[in-house]
């Protein structure tokens, strides 16, 4: 046979071989045998010298015109496969994207804190410092300072936890006032945030802890309309412009003009419902302006000093703010309750 | 108190529905918790009734006219008394301590406890069933319509707010009433049949023979009027609060007639009250009067005169409300206003407003009547600091904040725990978290003493969620715990971080290798060590430890300045069958303060390291006691790497005994080597290894593990 028909045999061949490889590792094979350093062609190299003289050339040509060739068509096929190979490969890699994600854990903050801090600062951002007092006090502060006479009814509204005649569990943040007062010269402007107690029994509406924010300034030229307008502030940076505070007289041994304070019903907007028995309003706090007595208890000029003084009950804002309905809920550390914040 | 609008408006001259009168006086100070669509019993009779709740210093608004005359005042209209014939008592015998005439004799032995008493002695009485207008009203205002003759005196007491009582005159010995204090352990029988024993501190109106009632809170059984009666005698007394106040919470008997001397009646009305009485009765009992009255007096009951400035009332309000307008709100609300020059009023408190008594109660008054929501809204000036946190608020927020990083739920338990708790947690009986504060009087059984420690608090929510069939608990709560000092000194309030973590730490653990999915002693210590890392804490360092509730193999204690500061470990066995816990828990406990003295506000800047750091892991075999701990380990490790060595972190420990022989264990560790001056060679790495290898040889007898 000629050597150029053999030559164009082994390219048929090696062609058909190429194309019908589905591997890349059958390709390498056929590569290393037509192409290697022993493979085929290369074997037909040696054989040009054994052809007549006049007929190498053209021998030469047409090998390396089949080598050429076939190394380009290895080539074509080695990337398609190495593609193929690839996409197989992706394709096992696939996963169930629907299964739930490892999420890292995150605690979540207790909503009754979390509300607690929303309005520690807003209080912050009209200067208010925060004051801190024991949550165990003594009659002084809790009553005797705050000018509660020893036998009067007002005393019937506070139903104290008392350890003894003289220590008591305070009802009210209002005691960290005295002890303010008592270390410092006006002007004080703090808020005083805490824990307070009273010998309520625990239901849906009632629980004998709760948390308190206070508020307290006295400075030269302190009005109630100051207090109103600082409460006003307060009321719209939590509910919105459209929140109205409502001041109406009210009873505080500790305050005179006393008032209490209620905003819009979040939950009919002022209509009247259920929640807030059709007043549109609910009852949040008491605030006035600080009794001179008190002023007086602690060394202060109370005709040049004045203020204002305001406690707010830190639950019903949470409560509102969140749609809780049993205050229980914030004390029973269920962890049901508590990641739903 | 139940204000029935029809009786109401006998009295008060104003056009307007019973829900515009409730959202006036709401406004005004007497809230009205309450409308109420009124019908009688026998359904004859209906009303609205206004429930008013009145703050503890306004007695005067217990009454029908009292509530009038605020309601008058605040809608700028008119009102009246009822018509009273004060001439019904004739002439009244009256004196300072006693008085008497042919019928009667009043004494006042406790004038302080009672300044004043009326009495008036009427005969030929016909007890029967009151008219309905009376009986309907009675009703309307919450009280029960029993015979005239008690009713006239109810009646009196809700239109006037006077307190009446009336004695069967023949069974009083000789007509004498003496008011004064009990003897010690003297004791009575009530009306309602209950033996009282009373003391010096209470007050009594008696007769020769004895005690007749308790003044201001309950008649006695002896001298009790009856369907029997015809001749009563009537009292209408002033009595003090305060005495009265004391005996009723003494006694723990409490009535209509208490609970408004407790708020103070006015000592002005006793006559008038007297009369209007009188004049019901006649005309619901028949029968006579018999003589005058007689009026004891005590002599210091002139009305004050107090001081109001124009200037100062606005300066305090906030308002620029004129002179006049402040006499004419005054004066609506039953003050006598003259002027006192021309930026100043002298105001004549009447009696029954005793709850004014200066200048800044009659700023109160104009407030009232003037309107809150008609004084201006403004901005105090005059800012002199900025808003702040204290630095430990900062800081216990910081821990907040690293605890909910470390995947823990915030929670809050109550202060207040029991005995039982730490029973159940086997603290021992000297243990000095069991020396409790304790509350006189507690609400529950379950709540009796403040907590010294936040760990139960913590069980008892790790129990109540299993029942909820929670799996995965992870809670923290920072609050104060309470250790008692001497007897009436308030306790030291400590601030402690606590947390409990059971069952799965991770949110979702499937075809997770289950040992990582439940927590161990290390997640614990971890999230203690991330805490105190936020604080910027250093040199706290960790010791095996015990504890009552806590695993004795794996218990450590938090190290601060040798001091403990805390404790970390598994829940013991018993205390988590004790809790029924399903789950092995992980606790600590921390306090806060000894932390927070040491905190730093701010991290420090580092330079970034200019030179690569040289690397290298060794392995080494040693005894396994409980001396040689890993933290024993890195300690040697440290001193001979020197100021070359700037990290040491385990990363395997092994026990085999069968490669590694009896009692041995095998610890492998990272070494990072570095030095700001250059890159370390490997020669110099290699010293320091070997220096590192050789102490640890001699210091522990190590052997390096190739
Ligand atoms: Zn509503």
């Amino acid at each position: 046979m000629e050597f150029q028909d053999l030559m164009s045999q082994v390219q048929q061949q090696a062609e058909d071989a190429i194309l019908a490889a589905q591997d890349l590792d059958t390709l390498e094979e056929l590569r290393v045998k037509y192409l290697g350093r022993n493979g085929i062609l290369r074997q037909q190299y040696k054989q040009i010298g054994s052809l007549p003289e006049e007929d190498r050339p053209l021998a030469g040509q047409a090998l390396n015109k089949a080598s050429n060739s076939l190394k380009k068509l290895f080539e074509g096929r080695k990337s398609a496969l190495s593609e193929q190979a690839e996409q197989h490969k992706l394709q096992a890699e696939a996963i169930d994207v629907t299964l739930p994600g490892r999420t890292p854990q995150v605690g979540h903050q207790h909503p009754l804190l979390a509300t607690l801090d929303e309005m520690i600062e807003i209080f912050l951002g009209l200067g208010f410092v925060v004051a801190e007092g024991p949550e165990v006090e003594d009659y002084y502060h809790s009553f005797e300072a705050l000018n509660y006479p020893e036998y009067h009814p007002a005393m019937d509204e506070q139903d104290t936890f008392y350890v003894s005649d003289d220590v008591l569990l305070r009802s009210q943040t209002s005691t960290v006032q005295i002890r303010t007062m008592a270390k410092q010269k006006p002007p004080v402007r703090i808020i005083a945030p805490g824990r307070c107690y009273r010998r309520d029994t625990v239901d849906a509406t009632h629980c004998h802890t709760f948390y308190q924010l206070e508020g307290l300034l006295v400075d030269e030229d302190i009005t109630f309309a100051d207090l109103k307008g600082t409460l006003e502030i307060f009321a719209h940076s939590m509910y919105g412009e459209r929140c109205h505070v409502r001041f109406r007289p009210d009873f505080f041994p500790f305050t005179e003009p006393s008032a209490e304070i209620a905003l819009t019903c979040t939950l009919c907007g002022g209509e009247g419902c259920r929640i807030c028995s059709d007043s549109g309003y609910l009852e949040v706090g008491g605030s006035g302006q600080v009794d001179p007595n008190v002023l007086a208890g602690v060394g202060y000029d109370t005709e040049k000093y004045t203020g204002y003084a305001f406690g707010v009950g830190v639950e019903r804002f949470a409560m509102l703010r969140h749609g809780i309905d049993d205050i229980r809920l914030f004390y029973s550390g269920d962890m049901r309750f508590l990641e739903q914040f | 108190m139940r204000v029935p609008y029809s009786w109401l408006m006998e009295y008060l001259k104003a056009d307007l529905e019973p829900q515009e009168l409730a959202q006036v006086l709401t406004m005004g100070g007497l809230e009205v918790e309450e409308i109420i669509d009124f019908r009688s019993e026998d359904g004859e009779f209906a009303d609205t009734v206004l429930v008013t709740s009145v703050t503890s210093n306004r007695g005067d608004l217990l009454s029908m006219t009292g509530t009038a005359r605020h309601a008058a005042a605040l809608l700028g209209a008119e009102w009246k008394m009822p018509e009273i014939d004060m001439g019904l008592l004739g002439d009244p015998v009256s004196g300072q301590t006693e008085a008497a005439n042919d019928q009667m004799r009043i004494e006042l032995a406790n004038p302080k406890a009672c300044p004043r008493y009326s009495g008036l002695v009427m005969d030929e009485l016909t007890v029967a069933e009151s008219p309905d207008w009376l009986a309907y009203r009675l009703e309307a205002a919450g009280m029960r319509p029993l015979a005239n003759l008690v009713d006239c005196t109810n009646y009196v007491m809700l239109e006037l707010g006077q307190p009446l009582h009336g004695f069967d005159y023949n069974l009083l010995q000789d007509g004498h009433i003496i008011v004064r204090s009990a003897t010690e352990g003297e004791q009575m029988l009530t009306l309602d049949q209950q033996w009282r024993t009373l003391g010096e501190q209470d007050l009594l109106i008696a007769d020769a023979a004895g005690p007749a009632a308790i003044a201001g809170i309950m008649g006695g059984a002896d001298t009790e009027m009856t369907w029997d009666t015809t001749k009563v005698l009537l009292e209408s007394a002033h009595f003090d609060a305060t005495t009265i106040r004391k005996t009723s919470l003494r006694i723990g008997l409490s009535s209509e007639a208490n609970y408004r001397f407790e708020r103070i009646v006015d000592p002005q009305g006793t006559l008038r009250a007297l009369a209007r009485v009188a004049g019901l009765l006649l005309e619901t009992c028949g029968g006579t009067i018999v003589g005058e009255a007689v009026d004891v007096c005590a002599p210091d009951l002139t009305p004050l005169r107090v001081p109001l400035r124009v200037e100062k009332c606005n300066k305090i309000l906030g308002t620029q409300i004129p002179a006049q307008q402040m006499q004419a709100h005054l004066t609506a609300l039953g003050f006598e206003v003259e002027a006192d020059g021309p930026d100043k009023f002298q105001v004549t408190v009447p009696g029954f407003r005793p709850d004014v008594e200066r200048e800044i109660d009659l700023v109160e008054e104009v407030a009232i009547v003037h309107g809150y929501e008609n004084i201006p809204s403004t901005v105090p000036g005059k800012l002199t600091q900025s808003g702040q946190l204290t630095r430990n608020q900062k800081l216990e927020r910081r821990a907040r904040q690293a605890l909910r990083a470390a995947g823990l739920n915030e929670t809050i338990s109550y202060s207040m725990i029991s005995r039982r708790d730490l029973d159940r947690m086997g603290y021992p009986q000297d243990a000095p978290e069991r020396n409790m504060l304790p509350l006189a009087s507690p609400v529950s059984e379950e709540e009796t003493h403040m907590r010294t420690t936040l760990l139960p608090s913590l069980l008892e929510a790790a129990e109540h969620n299993q029942r909820q069939r929670v799996s995965s608990v992870r809670l923290y709560e920072i609050a104060n715990v309470f250790y008692p000092r001497g007897q009436d000194e308030l306790p030291e309030e400590r601030l402690h971080a606590a947390s409990l973590i059971m069952g799965p730490y991770w949110s979702s653990t499937w075809n997770l290798p289950e040992d990582t999915q439940s927590p161990d002693f290390y997640i614990i210590k971890g999230i203690v060590e991330q805490l105190i890392a936020a604080l910027g804490v250093e040199g706290v360092s960790y010791q095996a430890a015990e504890h009552p509730s806590l695993h004795p193999g794996q218990c450590a204690a938090v190290i601060l300045d040798d001091k403990q500061i805390g404790v970390i470990g598994e829940l013991s066995r018993e205390v988590q069958a004790e809790y029924d816990l399903e789950e092995p828990a992980y606790l600590f406990e921390l306090e806060l303060e000894p932390l927070m003295q040491q905190a730093s506000q701010y991290a420090e800047y580092e330079h970034l390291p200019r030179y690569p750091a040289a690397l290298r892991d060794i392995a080494v075999v040693l005894d396994d006691t409980p001396e040689n701990t890993a933290g024993a380990l890195g300690q040697v490790v440290m001193e001979a790497g020197g100021e070359y060595l700037s990290e040491v972190a385990v990363f395997d420990v092994f026990e085999d005994a069968e490669k590694l022989g009896e009692g041995k264990k095998q610890l492998a560790f990272n070494l990072t080597f570095r030095t700001p001056e250059g890159t370390l060679t490997d020669e110099q790495v290699d010293d320091l290894v070997a220096a590192i290898v050789s102490h640890l040889r001699k210091k522990l007898g190590a052997e390096l593990r190739s």
